[in-house]
């Protein structure tokens, strides 16, 4: 059998057939699919968000109740709240009602005639209400004092329609290459949270495999048996090889467990998103197809993903080094911390990407391995860089790929069979300079 | 047959082996002998092809080391180098297949080992399960499942019990007799003297002694007279030629600077007359390289 892909397949059966790991895939199953659907879950259990509100009305003007009611349940459907909120008229005084307010957490609304604003109004509450809520109120009033100017003023719904239209606004960039939308920005904010954070997992993973491995082999010495029979490159190597195939495998799962969850909240909700948000997407995405966006979609996914799984390579060469030099699994794990958080710093740079726009501290750092597949892709799609730009970030990214098996695999041969941390440092520079 | 020629390896300025030479034929038990740091570990490492920049020539039949040739040798370190997560059929075969052997063919052998070290019913078991002992009979057969040519053996007999240790020797015994090459190291003396024919003492990485066991054992000048019966020891302490007197349970030992002083001693005692026992022995291996390592080790 060949070594290589035994002691890869070996390395593999180490990770994956173990109750462990099913037990680790339970939990994030359990995780992901209840993140995705943590609103429904909020709602199941139930709790005191589900009572509610009761609002009492003193309309001093005599007129505006109805209107204000026929307002609240319009605005309350359109932004998808599940109110049920009781409104009536209360006739009595207003001590009586502040009493109320005191007594049942009522909220009480007190509207006035104004002889420049048409209405006035006060909301009294015990406490701070739901913003949905007071937001509701706000805009019922509101189009409640729209209507009573029409009528005042003798102007026609058209005419009142054409004075609320949005100015129209048209967008022209004279540079083409910059084709992309300032609803960039928004997207960047939600789709990012969502890749770094299993983008950074599968990087713990990756590297903690790898030293786990290595450390186990070297503290047991079976090392010393395992490298009488095969080098130390064919070793190193099945190492690389495992961790990245189980990266992608483990990736892949956490893909399936988020379609599941997905699946889940079409059927629990009737869609993947509803209410007001769900028409906010339509908008961005209907902007994205306008600006030519999601075609270059196509050319920028892929350089994401080899980005990705190049600078995954890059981790499990660098975790099987730094594991070959240290001589146990807690100066590993020492090590290993810092380096996986510089894949952290290239989140952060993306963030702060739009609030810099132009930094050339930025667009440098693009190009730096480990950082450059987050920080790359996020520029170019914020348009502050170009598509040479991320070619550059590539070929640095292969670069340290290159270096890392060329002098890596020469400080590995010598650190798997180190035992003592002295003069360590001294022994790995002279294991680099000593050639094959 | 293992041969070692001339061999040096340098840690920089540290000598580890120094101009080291021997020879192990087929079906022959070789003592490497040597204090912590002597040098055994760098000689291993260097047959077993783990380090490869010394000078000098290391040849298994006539081959020089490489990965063809690390297959046909076993390999017993002194710490356990099993991975102790995976269970007894795992592991061996984890290192059957490293040494080119087929899956079903080590499941076979393994069965065989398992039962004549009497451990059947733990090849399912994970070897961090086991006792200290299991783990070293696991460890033996991982070292013989491929049938070695050469069979590294250091220190072998850790962590066994006596009965154990029986069925080691055995088995080691039994190897020999089927013509696998054995180098044997061990700081137990008595385990030396009982298996191996030849053997290299290292000092500093540098032989000190080497040979046949007979004639080193001959070879060395003092001698120990055993006395068995009532004798007036402080007198006999004054005797030219006597190093010491030790009394054992119902005899003495006299250690003698060398064969010439047996006459003059034996005159001595004559007088006594209920002496049962005198006979002349060749000091131990433990006395010989306890008094050749001293007088090299600075």
């Amino acid at each position: 059998m060949n070594k290589l892909k035994y002691l890869t397949q070996m390395s593999l059966k180490k990770k994956i057939a173990t109750k462990w790991f099913y037990v680790a895939n339970i939990i994030l199953l359990v995780l992901v699919v209840g993140l995705i659907n943590i609103d429904s879950i909020i709602k199941l259990f139930g709790g005191s968000f589900e009572k509610n509100d009761e609002i009492i009305i003193i309309d001093n003007t005599n007129s505006i109740y109805n209107e204000f009611i026929d307002n609240y349940k319009r605005f309350s459907e359109y932004l998808d709240s599940d109110d049920d909120t009781k409104i009536e008229l209360y006739d009595k005084s207003l001590e009586e009602a502040k009493e109320e307010v005191k007594e049942d957490d009522k909220i009480l609304l007190v509207i006035d005639n104004d002889q420049e604003n048409f209405i006035k109004a006060e909301v009294i509450t015990n406490k701070a209400i739901n913003a949905i809520t007071f937001q509701i109120i706000t805009t019922s009033l509101n189009s409640a004092k729209q209507n009573m100017a029409l009528e005042y003023f003798n102007i026609s719904e058209d005419m009142l329609s054409i004075v609320n239209n949005a100015v129209n606004i048209e967008r022209t960039r004279l540079d083409e290459s910059k084709d992309i939308d300032e609803t960039m920005e928004l997207i960047m904010s939600v789709a990012f949270p969502i890749l770094i954070l299993p983008f950074f997992m599968l990087t713990l993973f990756l590297t903690q495999m790898i030293g786990a491995e290595v450390n186990e082999e070297k503290t047991t010495k079976s090392m010393e048996i395992i490298i009488s029979n095969v080098s130390a490159k064919t070793h190193f190597f099945s190492k690389v090889i495992a961790g990245n195939v189980f990266v992608l495998f483990q990736g892949l799962l956490l893909v399936l467990f988020a379609i599941l969850g997905l699946t889940i909240r079409y059927f629990i909700s009737g869609g993947l998103i509803t209410g007001e948000a769900a028409s906010t997407i339509i908008d961005v995405i209907d902007s994205l197809k306008d600006t030519g966006f999601i075609n270059n979609l196509v050319y920028i996914i892929p350089i994401t993903l080899v980005l990705m799984i190049l600078t995954f390579i890059a981790y499990s060469l660098l975790a099987g080094i730094l594991a070959s030099m240290t001589t146990n699994m807690e100066d590993y794990q020492q090590l290993q911390t810092p380096i996986i958080i510089i894949s952290l710093v290239g989140y952060y740079l993306a963030m702060m990407a739009a609030m810099f726009e132009g930094s050339i501290f930025i667009r440098i750092a693009s190009y730096i391995p480990f950082i450059s597949s987050l920080l790359s892709p996020a520029l170019l799609m914020l348009g502050q860089i170009s598509i040479i730009d991320v070619f550059i970030s590539l070929l640095l990214l292969i670069a340290v790929v290159f270096v890392l098996i060329k002098y890596g695999l020469r400080i590995y041969k010598v650190g798997i069979l180190n035992y003592s941390s002295n003069h360590l440092w001294k022994k790995m520079f002279k294991a680099i300079k000593n050639k094959e | 047959m293992l041969k070692v020629e001339h061999v040096t390896k340098k840690y920089d300025d540290l000598v580890a082996v120094n101009d080291l030479s021997f020879e192990v034929a087929d079906g022959e038990i070789f003592g490497l002998l040597g204090l912590n740091g002597a040098g055994k570990t760098t000689t291993f490492r260097m047959i077993m092809g783990l380090i490869d920049d010394y000078t000098g020539k290391i040849t298994l039949d006539g081959s020089k080391i490489d990965y063809n040739v690390t297959d046909k040798i076993g390999f017993l370190t002194e710490e356990r180098s099993l991975l102790t997560k995976m269970t007894v059929l795992e592991q061996i075969t984890f290192y059957g297949i490293l040494k080119g052997m087929k899956k079903e063919d080590i499941e076979k052998k393994l069965d065989y080992y398992l039962q004549r070290f009497g451990i059947s019913e733990y090849k399912n078991k994970k070897i961090k399960e086991l006792s200290k002992g299991n783990q070293q009979k696991i460890q033996f057969i991982s070292s013989i499942i491929h049938a070695p040519k050469l069979l590294i053996l250091d220190e072998p007999f850790s962590g066994l019990d006596p009965l154990n240790v029986e069925i080691f020797k055995k088995e080691i015994l039994d190897l020999k007799a089927k013509g696998t090459s054995i180098i044997f190291s061990s700081h137990r003396m008595e385990h030396v003297e009982l298996f191996c024919e030849k053997l290299v003492v290292l000092v500093k990485g540098k032989s000190v002694l080497e040979g046949r066991l007979k004639d080193i054992k001959k070879n060395y000048k003092k001698k120990n007279i055993i006395i068995a019966g009532d004798i007036d020891v402080e007198e006999l302490k004054k005797a030219k030629g006597v190093v010491s007197i030790v009394k054992q349970e119902d005899y003495y030992v006299i250690k003698i600077e060398d064969n010439s002083y047996v006459s003059p001693i034996f005159k001595k005692i004559s007088k006594y007359d209920n002496i049962t026992k005198f006979a002349v022995e060749d000091a131990s291996l433990n006395e010989i390289f306890v008094s050749i390592v001293g007088d090299n080790y600075e």
